[in-house]
């Protein structure tokens, strides 16, 4: 509603709030940010949490200060995102509509899912799938589950059926998580750049804040390579939060990384989890692009892989199947925990978070098809997305545009820094603006709290046409870009143009 | 939950019972305390182990002073907890849990999903318990499985142990969950069809959080059709999420502030205690009905205006914030529609008040008596305050599908429809789910001459069959023409008719294998009253009768023994 001082500009690149604290003028840009625009992930104004929305008191409206908060949240991404839906790119009918390199999903193997989907066997109903459920999760998918991430987390013991619960995507599975693990205003780290809708999904319900641990770019002693996330850095983190008296109750890791592309090595992990039981943190690990590690030489491993874990009692895992399966609208989403009492918790929120009998039938079927998965699914999907990454990295090469990579998931993390006059966020919005009149969606850096503007997150799991055309007008904003700014500021830190591995 | 302590009945006339409920609680106390004095012993000693080890600088011991702080405060919560529970509660169960390796089996059973339920407070106890040892969850964390489990643990014993003809059969018979297992083979048969079956890249991807708009669109006309709307409805105003609880939840969420609260007319469905207490932390206020008939009341639990003013004005009194009411019609565990004239009244009552109307239709086409005319709010030629009624419909009851996880919003002003969409993402639906939905609602030739005829025809057989029952064993119920569920009032086998004798009651039928809903589950004011569902499989219904026969048999028994027994002593 107006009052909440929603600006109705025509425009369609605007989506501007009230920039009533410094911070929200510049994150709003990212409402046209893929995946983020649809869960938006605009920072909080700080100190206002959903339980205490002072500046959004208001008179005339149907809602409560609570209902208006979120609905204004909603509104700054919703907007963006029908500005997208309104121009989509459509082969046949909107060839010069906007292209969507911007959300993070799959689009290159429709056809093998579709195939599989549609055959005999996933067309079972039975009774007990159309009643009332076990909120966990009907004991069948955990079962499947269960022996599904024992075989490709290489887990080495097999992992237990009560210890999983489902859900209906990972988006509720932070929610829920949250929500058990920590009380309203208590807070998770998190390593940024991250995926920033996890903001939104811990907070909507849960009331649960971020505390970011900023990583850089720039290589120097410690770090060994850009945006490397080093223990000391959680303990500052850690110890900043403290001091501001913000309660930490865990940390949250993703891995392979979003919007890094990169795994973390076994080792690392282990001090990660290490610290994390120093400091009686939960650990939530969203593997959710595990098996989308498309560079064979990437040693990927799961942390249900590890021998020991230091605090298996705080170490909950989640994964789901929009991602490895592009199936980001069948919304499943699973927890492994070894803590009973946290699976107990969210299975009691299930009742609000249920999947249809049927799906998790199909779900089911699915993950137990191995000949299908190892034979046919992922060495498909595999080739295409390396193929798919294998023709943007080089076009950016060809660009000499920097770019980090680290052989997993659907995008590459691209330095654009030297196409902004000035080192600010609201140039990084500008820039993405111009992408977005030459009708290609990307998603800046700040979407993703990157501590530095001018990096930017480009998906690359589209089909060639589609990619080619997206890359084409990527190319047209850089090269007329690169005549505007002669003169590039140097780049001062190491370069982060070698691909790695 | 917050209800529970308003209803407390005192057993009048038991003081000696009430002397040793005290003591009992006095041990039950004892041994708590006990076990928070050893876990301060082992911190202290603990901590400076910790320190040692560590070296942990002082802003970090700081940290886990305090987190020892926080459980030890956990600790004396769950005391507290337990004296509150305890006050509701009874005594049979009192001596498992004096025992701690007791709870410990009580906790693995539980876990087990064994079929075997002690009663309902040692399953909140050893719920609570882990927490001595892993104090892992937060303080709502903890919370939510007490509560959790307090209302849905018998549902949990069912589904380990559900009777079934072949295998099981002195499994659980379940007339306690609304469910409709009338016309699965229809449906399945339905679902079944090549049509359901369709796999496109858009039921793939990333959805319109407020549900499809193919969906939108489909429940949209559905409901113009099969509520009479005077106007064509629109989908803009439909939002689509997994279950209606979900969107009871995210209407409370939205429409009020935590403390905040609603006016619900008693008996209703303890779901929607559940569903506004658990994210929103908004309360309910109950406006308590009686069967009664008297001026006021021309038919038993009606539902007045006056009722609900007299509940606001005592809100007021307590400085209680009230943001709207909310009413099931079909009525839920009543059976009652609201004839076309009162629900304006409610609506107008509404209106004046400036009060939000959340209206749940969810048994809308489950009126299975011809006679009966069922008024949707949305048929009314004119809202009194349309931006503030909202109505909920989902298939679980009308198609017995509530596995498919499926409830819609219709409310006109767009701002609720969009601040509850903004819920979307964590009450998603899948898009193979919503296709199926779809097509089924689509599909209006099929479900207006074989579906619902069949139906109706089954479900009021069933009624037919159980109400027969019931009349020649002369109990008492609510004679209805919609739902699932019969009304019916075991007063007579209380003695003396107080909750805690109702309780004993239901236990009395868990332990036979039969699940029946107790009154004080829907904050029913009067003791002896159960919800009994009768939509279900003759055989089951037979069996179920059965049982519910033998329970009321041991029951008379029981007090005639007591009666010759007081007779004896005097």
């Amino acid at each position: 509603m107006s009052t909440l001082a929603q600006t109705e500009s025509g425009t369609p690149t605007t989506c501007a709030g009230p920039a009533s604290t410094q911070d929200l003028g510049s994150s709003y840009g990212d409402c046209l940010q893929g995946e983020c625009s649809r869960k938006p992930d605009q920072k909080l104004p700080e100190l206002y949490g959903v339980g205490d929305p002072v500046m959004f008191s208001s008179n005339s409206s149907y809602l409560s200060s609570r209902g208006r908060m979120i609905k204004w949240f909603w509104d700054s991404a919703e907007e963006g995102y029908r500005t997208y839906h309104m121009d989509e790119y459509d082969e046949d009918k909107n060839p010069s509509g906007i292209i969507n390199l911007g959300t993070s999903e799959n689009k290159l193997c429709f056809d093998l899912l579709s195939r599989r989907l549609t055959q005999p066997d996933m067309q079972w109903v039975e009774p007990s799938l159309l009643q009332y459920p076990d909120w966990r999760g009907h004991l069948f998918l955990r079962e499947e589950v269960a022996k599904f991430l024992s075989f490709y987390c290489k887990s080495p013991a097999p992992l237990k059926p009560e210890n999983v619960v489902v859900l209906n995507g990972c988006a509720s599975l932070f929610s829920a998580l949250a929500t058990v693990l920590c009380e309203a205003g208590e807070a998770f780290l998190i390593p940024t750049p991250y995926y920033g809708a996890i903001t939104q999904h811990v907070h909507l319900y849960g009331n649960v804040r971020l505390a970011y641990v900023y990583l850089d770019s720039k290589v120097t002693g410690t770090d060994t390579r850009p945006f490397q996330l080093t223990v000391e850095k959680l303990e500052m983190a850690l110890q900043e939060a403290t001091s501001k008296g913000v309660k930490v109750k865990g940390l949250i890791l993703i891995n392979p990384q979003n919007p890094l592309g990169d795994v973390y090595a076994p080792g690392e992990l282990q001090e990660y989890l290490v610290f994390a039981k120093r400091y009686w943190l939960h650990v939530v690990v969203d593997e959710v692009y595990m098996l989308s590690v498309f560079e064979k030489a990437v040693g990927y491993r799961s942390v249900l892989s590890l021998e020991r874990l230091p605090d298996p009692q705080r170490t909950h895992v989640m994964w789901g199947a929009s991602k490895d399966f592009g199936m980001s609208g069948l919304r499943f989403g699973t927890l492994y925990t070894e803590n009973p009492d946290v699976a107990t918790a969210v299975a009691s929120l299930c009742r609000y978070h249920g999947l249809s009998g049927l799906v998790q039938y199909q779900m089911a079927q699915l993950l137990r098809d191995r000949d299908w998965i190892n034979q046919v699914y992922l060495p498909e999907n595999l080739a295409r997305l390396k193929a798919a990454h294998t023709y943007v990295s080089e076009e950016l090469r060809a660009l000499g545009v920097p770019f980090l990579s680290g052989g997993a998931g659907f995008f590459i993390w691209v330095d654009l820094r030297k196409y902004l006059p000035e080192a600010t966020f609201e140039e990084e919005l500008l820039l993405w603006r111009r992408f977005l009149d030459k009708k290609v969606l990307l998603s800046f850096g700040k979407a993703f709290e990157c501590k530095e503007p001018g990096w930017f997150r480009l998906v690359f799991s589209d089909k060639a046409h589609r990619l080619r055309l997206g890359m084409q007008r990527v190319r047209q904003v850089l090269e007329e870009k690169a005549q505007v700014a002669e003169d590039p500021p140097p780049c001062q830190t190491q370069e982060p143009s070698d691909q790695r591995r | 939950m917050s209800h529970q302590s308003g209803t407390f009945p005192a057993p009048c006339g038991q003081k000696a019972c009430q002397v040793l409920k005290d003591r009992n609680i006095c041990i039950q106390v004892l041994v708590m305390i006990q076990h928070l004095q050893r876990r301060v012993d082992e911190h202290l000693k603990q901590l400076p182990t910790t320190r040692q080890r560590l070296h942990l600088p002082k802003q970090k011991q700081a940290q886990s002073t305090h987190e020892q702080e926080a459980l030890l405060d956990h600790l004396i919560r769950q005391m507290v907890n337990f004296l509150k529970s305890r006050a509701t509660g009874g005594l049979e169960q009192q001596v498992s849990l004096l025992s701690l390796e007791c709870r410990g089996n009580v906790r693995s059973a539980q876990r087990a999903q064994s079929s075997r339920q002690p009663g309902q407070l040692v399953l909140q106890w050893s719920d609570i318990e882990p927490a001595f040892v892993s104090h892992d969850l937060s303080n709502r964390g903890s919370e939510i499985c007490v509560l959790y489990h307090s209302s849905f643990q018998d549902y949990n014993a069912y589904q380990g142990d559900k009777y079934q003809e072949d295998k099981n059969t002195l499994g659980f018979i379940n007339l306690g969950t609304s469910e409709n297992k009338l016309c699965i083979d229809l449906i399945t048969e339905r679902l079944g069809q090549s049509d359901m079956n369709c796999i496109e890249d858009v039921l793939l991807q990333y959805p319109d959080w407020r549900g499809q708009p193919f969906l939108r669109e489909e429940v949209a006309r559905f409901l113009t059709y099969y509520c009479k709307a005077p106007a064509q409805l629109d989908p803009e105003n439909v939002v689509v999420l997994n279950g209606c609880c979900s969107v009871f939840s995210a209407l409370a969420m939205v429409l009020c502030d935590p403390g905040e609260a609603f006016l619900v007319p008693t008996p209703f469905y303890g779901g929607f205690a559940f569903s506004s207490h658990l994210y929103a932390k908004v309360e309910l206020l109950p406006v308590h009905l009686e069967s009664e008939i008297t001026e006021a009341n021309t038919h038993p639990f009606q539902l007045t205006v006056d009722k609900l003013e007299h509940t606001l004005l005592q809100a007021r009194f307590m400085d209680k914030k009230v943001r709207g009411l909310v009413l099931t019609n079909p009525q839920n565990p009543l059976g009652d529609v609201y004839s076309r004239e009162s629900l304006k009244e409610y609506l107008e009552f509404a209106k004046r008040n400036d009060l939000h109307v959340i209206i749940d239709e969810i048994y809308m086409l489950s009126v299975f008596d011809e006679s009966i005319t069922f008024h949707s709010v949305l048929s009314m030629e004119r809202l009194p305050d349309p931006n503030r009624t909202h109505v909920i419909w989902g298939t679980s009851k009308d198609f017995g599908i509530s596995g498919f996880r499926f409830g819609a919003l219709y409310t006109h002003s767009k701002e609720v429809a969009s601040a509850v969409g903004s819920f979307g993402y964590l009450h998603s639906i899948s898009g193979i789910t919503q296709h199926k939905l779809c097509q089924l609602l689509r599909d209006r030739e099929w479900i207006d001459t074989i579906y619902l005829p069949t139906n109706h025809f089954r479900l009021q057989k069933a009624h037919a069959y159980i109400t027969n029952t019931l009349q020649s064993l002369r109990i008492p119920f609510l004679c209805r023409g919609s739902g699932l569920y019969i009304w019916i009032n075991l007063k007579k086998y209380l003695n003396p008719c107080t909750f805690e004798e109702e309780r004993l009651l239901h236990r009395r039928f868990l332990d036979n294998k039969l699940m029946l809903s107790c009154g004080k589950a829907y904050m029913c004011k009067e003791p002896g009253w159960f919800r009994l569902v009768f939509a279900d499989r003759p055989l089951r219904l037979k069996l179920a009768i059965l049982r519910f026969c033998e329970v009321l048999e041991e029951q008379k028994q029981d007090w005639k023994e007591k009666q010759l027994a007081d007779a004896m002593k005097e």
